[in-house]
């Protein structure tokens, strides 16, 4: 992105240029990818145009003026359609802006489109959203993963040079490893839901996707920050673009959990990661084996409060101030008919698996149990932390799986098996590409940060990259 | 197998107009579930405290000053019926014209 910056100030660009260019890549690829549900072409080249005229009255509203990026569509973006991939929003605009976008106006970024998603972020695959599948870049007969798996082939297949998307349980680390970019889910609270469709609010939060781990902190600090419209964001220290040290891995404290190491996890996937623990290693880190035993209940437990507050969530959809309406001669048909219509096959399990144990007669058994056993997850996590700076795993047990090949809802969840933690217990985790399959297909590193400590995560997701390969820089 | 009857009590409470096969999926998919449910029932959590959140946080309260609203237009501007300033909805209340 500084080369893009660089690019655009000394004008051997403009920003109508880049956009151009990834407007035809878009043309050119989403045929065959699908990355994006909404291409916004006047709006973009319009911004871009704007932020040219900026430029050569020396009014530039940051070093990233006029480069574009693409949004996640459960993302509010003002007069711009806002599907959350479903068919209960096919025709929404909304009529304001997420904080996220606003921020990213602010610096001066044209949007070129949102992008396709699992229906309101349910899934780890997009073949949940209403407008087909996202195809991956590197083998079109496989997944891009999701639920952010239109960012995230955006960004693989230079359709876009950045993204944001959400994470719930992994929606942004699984399609980042799967296409083999970078993503980050920050720590809980440190940047803005405002204007995020929920799904699940004790979990979600909105990150960056960049082919490189300097481009993903870059917009990081473009988007971190307390937002006195969004009460679960938090005052943390403002974020910088780190300064890349040389030396970070010396002493470092690396934790490896044995539970993230066992059967189900393939081969080539273990082998990579472990060639990442290796070069930290013989570049001066100490290597502690520890356990996360609570992370067998990890997937039960998010599955419970997941769907319990995604029923809570999406009660908001009933045809009353916008989408699908279905006409009945009274309220109570007219919702349900309207939701049944609206809503797919997920997003419909989620609500009455969610229903079912936020009931009376179930509450306790189940959603009280699964909330004190996140407490345990978060303590299992702090102590880990006591005696670690970073821990690291796979993002994911496996890579890309193919199109159509996981029909079980069950064994579709499973693919958040080493990603749920983060959300349960609000740290911050960033996946990187560290290598491919036999199948050429990437595979991911996942490094975890405590809270508020995207700086360090940050450092030794850099320093991996530079020794043992990772994103691909943008190439205009 | 959870009950064909609770399946519809649920669908009811959650506003969803099943179809007989949605109904059917649905009761073999929660029962599925809930099998993954009951083994967090197993585990030893007395004496400890639910946790609603992912970070402790505390209540930040704003100066009680109007800021920037919506207008009513703004507001009205998605609904699919729109009356004189109102969303237009079927009767609510049985039995009443």
């Amino acid at each position: 992105m500084r080369k893009l910056a660089h690019l655009l100030e000394s004008k051997q660009v403009s920003s109508q240029d880049l956009v151009q260019h990834y407007l035809e890549q878009i043309k050119k690829l989403e045929p065959s990818i699908n990355a994006f549900i909404t291409v916004d072409e006047a709006g973009a080249l319009r911004a871009a145009a704007e932020a040219d005229s900026r430029r050569a009255e020396g009014r530039a509203l940051s070093p990233w003026d006029g480069i574009p990026i693409a949004i996640k569509d459960n993302i509010s973006t003002k007069g711009l359609r806002t599907t959350c991939a479903s068919r209960f929003l096919n025709n929404y605009e909304p009529i304001f802006d997420a904080t996220v976008v606003t921020m990213l106006k602010r610096a001066g970024l044209p949007i070129l489109g949102k992008t396709n998603l699992d229906e309101f972020a349910m899934g780890s695959s997009t073949e949940y959203s209403a407008f087909g599948v996202v195809r991956n870049p590197h083998d079109p007969q496989r997944v891009s993963g999701g639920s952010s798996g239109g960012s995230a082939a955006a960004v693989a297949a230079d359709e876009a040079p950045w993204a944001l998307g959400t994470d719930t349980g992994g929606s942004i680390r699984q399609p980042a490893s799967f296409c083999g970019v970078v993503g980050l889910k920050p720590t809980y609270g440190r940047v803005s839901r405002y204007g995020a469709v929920a799904l699940a609010p004790s979990l979600d939060q909105v990150g960056p996707m960049a082919k490189t781990v300097e481009d993903t902190a870059i917009l990081f600090s473009l988007i971190a920050g307390a937002d006195p419209r969004d009460a679960t964001s938090v005052n943390a220290p403002e974020f910088e673009v780190p300064v890349w040290q040389e030396n970070v891995a010396k002493g470092l404290k690396v934790g490896v959990p044995e539970e993230f190491f066992s059967s189900g996890l393939r081969v080539d996937v273990e082998r990579a990661v472990r060639r990442c623990l290796a070069s930290l290693e013989e570049q001066g880190a100490i290597l502690e084996p520890i356990s996360l035993a609570t992370n067998v209940y990890a997937i039960d437990t998010y599955l419970t409060l997941v769907t319990a507050e995604a029923s809570s969530s999406l009660a908001r959809f009933d045809g009353v101030r916008y989408g699908e309406r279905v006409d009945a001669p009274d309220a109570n048909t007219m919702f349900a008919k309207s939701r049944a219509r609206g809503f797919g096959s997920e997003v419909k399990r989620r609500i009455m698996l969610g229903t079912y144990v936020l009931s009376a007669s179930h509450y306790e058994a189940y959603y009280e149990q699964a909330q004190k056993v996140r407490t345990l997850i978060k303590q299992d996590v702090a102590k880990a932390f006591a005696k670690v700076d970073v821990i690291i795993t796979p993002t994911t047990p496996t890579t890309a799986f193919k199109v159509g090949e996981k029909r079980n809802p069950l064994e579709m969840y499973l693919s958040d098996l080493y990603t749920a933690m983060a959300n349960l217990s609000g740290i911050c985790a960033l996946s990187l590409p560290c290598g491919q399959d036999a199948e050429g297909l990437p595979i991911g590193v996942q490094i975890m940060g405590n809270h508020f400590a995207e700086g360090l995560v940050f450092q030794v997701a850099h320093m991996l990259e530079q020794s043992v390969g990772g994103g691909v820089s943008v190439e205009v | 197998m959870i009950d064909r009857q609770e399946v519809i009590r649920m669908a009811r409470l959650a506003r969803l107009d099943l179809s007989e096969q949605e109904i059917g999926l649905y009761q073999r998919d929660l029962t599925n579930f809930l099998v993954s449910g009951r083994k967090l029932q197993q585990v030893d959590v007395s004496e400890i405290e639910g946790s609603s959140h992912a970070v402790a946080m505390g209540h930040e309260l704003r100066q009680d000053q109007v800021g920037p609203s919506l207008t009513q237009a703004e507001v009205l501007a998605a609904g699919t019926g729109v009356l004189n300033g109102f969303f237009k909805v079927p009767r609510i209340v049985e039995g009443q014209e």
